[in-house]
């Protein structure tokens, strides 16, 4: 009987058609941790001064395969959103300016990668593998996680960031 | 039907029930594969909307990813010899049910030989080793490399990272997986897996 039910569930589960691409909503408003970093050209960035728009933060390493897949496709959705007041931060996770400058020769980033050196920053958020991604909404809260990469540059996960701007509007 | 509630039937209802509170073996589909260009061997497991991939790694491609990293000779050699897999474990979302899909690799269980066995978790190693074995950064490296212990996957949600089985290069050895998808706790296995053999002994 309970191998007949377990069958059936499972064929029917398998039949079904994939998931697209998602961003998965986080309840509960739950406020981004703050945090001040610095990017590879020397500038110090704070969550909290990027309030009132939102904010894709993405906490990668070079060494992660699925974070250098994504890398080119979040490179294409910055230049198409940085003119909407949305803002994206790489976070590099435990390495320094010059594995990063290396590794950008091969997977240039025009939007600012900040260095999580010790690892500090990180054990701050529910970040449990990466790439993970956050989509922070204009009020700070983090309305939105990605485990694993994304297509940034398509449509639907860009509409949903969109979204975050009028919605969060009073 | 109302003979099946009297207490002739009771040890029978009690089985029944039993057996839904144990963890539902699911039909799963192992394909195995290997690699045209380097012959590194794949497992890909899918069941439901869980899939789980176990690709080989060599110990010299262990030992490649460790010595970049400020790790003493011995336990990059205790990692290069540890039958460590690049590891990819996704909810497809192929169901319409939305349900998360939750993996704690403490359950998971391996048979090698006639012993069954935990998995080698990160936490362990991490614990075993002083700052000359590995310094804080070198750690962060395994801290982030290696797969999480618990994680929950919405659906489309997927993630990389290394899991390691502690027996030697060319071992073989059978995966018992388990996960829970909403309240159901399911199982499975992938038999027969293929530890990579070091590099001089590969044909």
């Amino acid at each position: 009987m309970k191998s007949v039910v377990s069958f059936v569930v499972c064929c029917l589960l398998v039949t079904a058609a994939y998931a697209g691409q998602t961003l998965a909503p986080v309840p509960g408003k739950v406020v981004a941790p703050d945090f001040t970093l610095q990017d590879t050209s020397g500038k110090k960035h704070t969550l909290s001064d990027y309030r009132g728009r939102p904010v894709i933060i993405n906490f990668w390493t070079t060494w992660c395969p699925p974070c250098r897949e994504e890398l080119p496709s979040m490179n294409r959705a910055w230049h198409m959103i940085k003119e909407e007041g949305i803002a994206m931060l790489a976070i590099n996770m435990g390495e320094d300016e010059d594995t990063i400058f290396i590794f950008s020769a091969d997977y240039p980033t025009d939007f600012p990668v900040l260095m999580d050196r010790t690892g500090e920053v990180i054990e701050q958020w529910p970040v449990k593998g990466l790439p993970t991604t956050y989509v922070i909404a204009p009020d700070g809260t983090i309305a939105y996680r990605a485990i694993g990469s994304r297509e940034w540059d398509a449509q639907e996960l860009l509409d949903s960031v969109r979204a975050l701007k009028t919605s969060h509007t009073h | 039907m109302v003979a099946f509630f009297t207490s002739k039937f009771l040890p029978m209802r009690i089985v029944s029930v039993l057996l839904f509170l144990l963890p539902m073996p699911c039909v799963a589909e192992v394909l195995r594969s290997a690699n045209e260009e380097n012959g590194l061997e794949k497992w890909h497991f899918i069941a439901g909307d869980i899939e789980i991939e176990l690709v080989q790694r060599l110990p010299d491609q262990t030992r490649a990813l460790f010595m970049n990293h400020a790790f003493s000779k011995e336990v990059i050699e205790q990692l290069a010899q540890s039958c460590m897999f690049q590891t990819i474990i996704r909810n497809s979302g192929k169901s319409s049910t939305g349900q998360a899909v939750a993996i704690d690799l403490t359950q998971w269980r391996m048979r090698h030989g006639d012993k069954m066995d935990s998995i080698l978790l990160k936490e362990p190693l991490l614990a075993s080793w002083s700052d000359d074995d590995a310094d804080p950064a070198a750690k962060l490296v395994v801290r982030w490399g290696m797969f999480p212990t618990q994680q929950e996957y919405l659906p489309g949600d997927y993630n990389w990272g290394l899991t390691a089985y502690g027996i030697p290069p060319g071992s073989t050895f059978d995966l018992v997986v388990s996960w829970q998808e909403g309240p159901t706790q399911h199982s499975g296995e992938i038999s027969g897996i293929l530890c990579a053999p070091d590099v001089d002994k590969l044909k």
